[in-house]
């Protein structure tokens, strides 16, 4: 089954005939879809239009928006513009979400593997047959090893708190998120800073360095506006980066920094804010606890010795350490996001947070925010079961200093299943998420599900994770679902609250993840646990905002006019200290360094390159390179490479070649780009799929996850993915 | 005064993100492999940028149709089908009257035009004609994360469109010899300036227009020019992919 090129298609057409075409790539022996997606419409007769609220699920940001729905089929998605938090705005990928309802790849019915892991041999299942399939496997497990035997991975949707919930009734403290390859070591250095983790007022800030991080391209709500709002209003932009990203394509000024030495850089800042004594020293009285010790330690690190490190003039930190000082408070060091990248990387960033506590920026205009007060409440859900014969600590413990009970560490939680040990973890239950090509070492990924005696995943296409998998269930789109309310932070654009209801009917035979727990719970006599609905969850969630559903449902959006700066006025920190701790008292008890000591990044070997990852604005981590339309934006990924390095290879521009690493390696073109450094490269994630399900990238590129290997950060657990050395050399023209 | 739909853009603003495109993309229906709308980039200038350490000096520039006031793919288009709307000051296709020939690809100095795969005619930004008509913007002004995209009557003095006009020195995009008075105005400088190409006028075209046009309008009605307009668009020009590579990511 094929369209012809020149043969006109309309949507409903398309919709009509979708169905059909997957079952046939993805399951060869199935019979096509039976349902009639949409009504056929009286020839002339003018369109039934509505305007429904939702909220985007292409990403995290949760944006609002306003689906415009004729005749029952989605035709535009456009920003909701009383949705402050996206200032009223919808990316490429917002726009981009009718592609993943109305995508031809995705997933329909159960499917049940038969022949071997990957092979791509399906069996339609019915939902009774899957849920009873997934609930004796399960059953299976936990009378064997444990209810600790079953690992489960939420994905970030607004649903994903039900996996928590299944988790938790169902025994098994082993739930591992996406935050490990993400954000965690951020999370713990602001914790052991300040004593929660902020949010920057980058709208009112007048000087802002960013370093590891790329908000004109990995875009965050409201960060990413504000950011150019700030600057057109004055604020400096300064960007250190080993790329030339569009974010230091629009800096004031951008640093290729050597990638590994950003701790070096902000010890030179505190060094010079503190010989100069250009902090407020009332404020660092009253509020800092060990300037004295830090004063003393950053004694070393002057910026003639950081430029040594880091490759930046040291004239050059010391003038934006004075203008950065003389900004402040409304003067910020950007947290980041994504800070899974070095050994230390929580260090790395305790720098960058000490530096902020010298700027004395916190709960202040332009400086670093407290979450602000949401108003949500918990919904009263039952006491859950306890298991007399479970494990004490999650597979993981231990395995880093201090990693997050409530996320874990992939990394470490697969080590601990390719070990065995503590003890076996056998069973394995992945909502939306897709470890296989989000996770540095793809071949350990492979080796652990080796060691897995039943998969399921539930997703929306047949992702890699999908494809491994033994049991394959499918969800329906952000855009047919009904979900919980979610409280968000947006600094100094708001404090909201945003919920979903269903656009349209789900798809094919999709199913909420939510009424699958419930199915599954019913089976597990576990039926009580979940005896809710959505709508009495989340008038639980509302009970405390009077105005809640009224603003939900007239704007889509409910906003709390809770405070935003002086929260922390007649407060103490949430540290040991009661203050903000430039010297961390905790760390000094466990052996962890009390202050950031430098370490210099492992050598480059002569003849390899450091590979770093990153992000653009069209692709959201690994989940959206298969959509129609934002495939069309970057049809493959390339191998960013210097043309200086490259021409020592005989490498051009468009060349094939091949990557080396010691966890694998991948072939895909040259992308020659002055602005990277000589001694680095560079991949997008998301190519190179195992999945013959994607059909618009399955073959395309090559893989990040299988080249990148896996060191995690020794003090949050969180994934290392820049400590990999690559061998690249020409392929082919 | 009579209305004049225009854009004024402030490029220092545009992040690149693609929204805009997106967005156009879906609410006009362009088929794969096309788009109405773009972000240009110079160049980067690294030499520059080594010499004097920590300059960036990047710019992204959003554009779409530029419903030039002096249009060459008007005097290009043999039918008529191509015009300058006078009500609104919009250069509009006729679908009904576009043959698909393409005169008016190689015409457009901006390379705003492409030839629909599916319904073989000429498709361009219209600024969302039917959006307009009930009310809202044009989508890919609605959807910019910076508001980059100004949209407006610039003939009315209350439009912010007029009032940034105004208030600021603009620049216009345009080729040395084809001036063709775009209704684009960047705030302030904008890059890369170097870009659009010289509209080329088919010589016959510009030969018989004058002739030509009134007589076609007077025989739209008749079968008889369908199958002449289905002959002559098949082998006047081939189809004009090269838009195509200016948007990915991957050639930048």
């Amino acid at each position: 089954m094929s369209l012809t090129a020149d043969k006109p298609i309309s949507r409903r057409s398309f919709l009509k005939w979708t169905g059909a075409a997957t079952a046939a790539s993805v399951t060869a022996a199935q019979a096509p879809v039976l349902h009639a997606l949409v009504p056929e419409k009286k020839a002339g007769a003018p369109a039934k239009v509505e305007n429904r609220f939702s909220v985007c699920d292409m990403c995290l940001n949760k944006c609002g928006l306003i689906a415009r729905v004729e005749d029952g089929v989605v035709t535009k998605l456009d920003p909701n513009p009383k949705f402050l938090k996206s200032r009223g705005m919808l990316c490429a990928r917002g726009n981009a979400g009718i592609d993943q309802l109305y995508d031809p790849d995705r997933l329909k019915y159960p499917l049940l593997r038969k022949g071997q892991r990957g092979e791509g041999k399906w069996q339609r299942l019915s939902w009774d047959q899957a849920l009873d399939h997934a609930a004796e496997q399960f059953t299976k497990i936990a009378e064997k090893y444990t209810r600790c035997g079953v690992l489960f991975t939420p994905g970030s949707d607004m649903q994903s708190t039900f996996v928590r919930w299944f988790a938790e009734v169902f025994g098994s403290y082993n739930v591992t998120t996406h935050e490990s390859s993400c954000l965690l070591s951020r999370n713990r250095a602001y914790l052991d800073t300040f004593g929660e983790v902020p949010f920057s007022d980058i709208l009112h800030t007048k000087y802002l360095i960013m370093a590891g991080a790329n908000r004109f391209e990995a875009l965050i709500t409201p960060d990413s506006i504000d950011l150019m709002t700030a600057k057109k209003n004055g604020c400096k932009l300064v960007v250190l980066d080993p790329r030339y990203t569009k974010t230091a394509a629009l800096a004031d000024e951008w640093y290729a920094i050597r990638p590994g030495t950003d701790m070096a850089f902000f010890m030179a800042l505190a060094h010079v804010i503190i010989g100069e004594k250009l902090y407020d020293q009332a404020y660092a009285a009253e509020k800092l606890y060990g300037v004295e010790q830090l004063g003393e330690h950053v004694k070393q690190y002057s910026p003639e010795w950081a430029e040594g490190e880091c490759e930046i003039p040291a004239k050059e930190i010391r003038r934006i350490a004075r203008e950065l000082a003389a900004a402040a408070p409304a003067a910020i060091i950007y947290p980041g996001r994504r800070t899974s990248d070095y050994v230390n990387s929580t260090q790395i960033r305790r720098a960058m947070a000490i530096v902020n506590g010298l700027l004395g920026n916190w709960d202040q205009p332009g400086g670093l925010l407290a979450a602000r007060q949401v108003g949500l409440s918990g919904p009263e859900l039952p006491d859950s079961p306890f298991y007399e014969d479970n494990p004490d600590d999650r597979a993981d413990h231990g395995r880093a200093h201090m990693m997050f009970d409530e996320e874990g560490s992939f990394k470490h939680m697969r080590d601990a299943i390719i070990e065995q040990k503590p003890y076996p973890v056998k069973g394995w239950f992945a909502y939306k998420i897709n470890p296989l090509q989000s996770v540095a070492n793809r071949n350990k990924t492979l080796q652990m599900i080796e060691n897995l005696d039943f998969i399921l995943t539930v997703d929306i296409a047949m992702s890699d994770t999908a494809w491994m998998s033994d049991l394959v269930l499918p969800a329906p789109s952000y855009l047919e679902r009904q979900d919980p309310a979610s409280g968000l932070q947006g600094s100094s654009a708001c404090a909201c609250v945003v919920t979903r209801d269903p656009v349209v009917p789900a798809l094919f035979e999709s199913k909420p993840v939510f009424w699958i727990f419930k199915e599954l719970a019913k089976r597990l006599d576990l039926a009580e646990y979940f005896d809710f609905t959505i709508e009495e969850y989340r008038k639980q969630q509302l009970k405390k905002l009077p105005d809640g559903e009224r603003a939900l449902r007239e704007d889509g959006v409910y906003y709390n006019p809770s405070k935003l700066y002086g929260v922390y006025e007649g407060r103490v920190y949430k540290t040991l200290s009661k203050k903000i701790e430039l010297y961390n008292k905790r760390y000094a008890d466990m052996g962890v360094d009390p202050m950031p000591i430098y370490r210099a990044p492992r050598r480059k070997p002569s003849g390899k390159f450091r590979m770093v990852v990153g992000r653009n604005a069209y692709f959201t981590h690994c989940t959206s390179q298969n959509n129609a339309l934002l495939h069309e934006f970057m049809p493959e990924n390339t191998l960013w490479i210097n043309p200086k390095a490259a021409k020592r290879l005989g490498i051009r521009d468009g060349y094939m070649v091949e990557i080396t690493s010691k966890a694998g390696k991948g072939v895909l073109k040259a992308n020659l780009k002055e602005g990277i450094r000589e001694d680095t490269v560079y991949m997008l994630s998301g190519f190179g799929v195992l999945s013959q399900g994607l059909t618009n990238i399955y073959g395309k590129g090559a893989c990040m996850a299988e080249i990148l290997e896996d060191y995690a950060d020794e003090i949050s657990g969180n994934m290392a993915m820049h400590e990999t050395f690559v061998k690249v050399i020409r392929k082919g023209a | 005064m009579k209305t004049k739909l225009a854009m004024v853009i402030d490029s220092s603003t545009c992040i690149d993100c693609k929204g805009c495109m997106a967005a156009c993309k879906v609410e006009n229906k362009v088929p794969a492999g096309h788009w109405r709308n773009w972000i240009k980039r110079p160049e980067a200038n690294f030499i520059a940028m080594e010499k004097a350490a920590g300059t960036a000096g990047g710019h992204f520039q959003p554009g779409n149709c530029m419903h030039c006031d002096t249009p060459t793919c008007v005097q290009a288009c043999p039918t008529g089908a191509t015009y300058k709307d006078e009500k609104d000051g919009t250069v509009q296709v006729n679908d009904e009257l576009c043959i698909g020939c393409g005169s008016c690809i190689p015409a457009c100095p901006y390379g705003a035009r492409y030839r629909h795969p599916q319904k073989k005619i000429v498709d361009k930004c219209d600024f969302c004609e039917h959006r307009r008509l009930r009310g809202d913007l044009p989508a890919c002004v609605v959807t910019c994360p910076t508001k980059a995209r100004v949209f407006g009557d610039i003939n009315d003095p209350k439009s912010d469109a007029a009032r940034l006009l105004k208030q600021n020195k603009t620049t216009r995009v345009i080729h040395p010899e084809s001036d063709t008075e775009p209704n684009i105005y960047y705030l302030n400088a904008t890059a890369p300036m170097d870009w659009p190409v010289k509209a080329k006028i088919p010589t016959p075209i510009q030969l018989w227009g004058n002739v030509a046009k009134p007589l076609v309008w007077a025989l739209v009605g008749i079968n008889a020019l369908g199958v002449l307009a289905m002959l002559g668009k098949q082998f006047i020009l081939p189809d004009d992919d090269n838009q195509e590579n200016d948007q990915r990511e991957g050639q930048q």
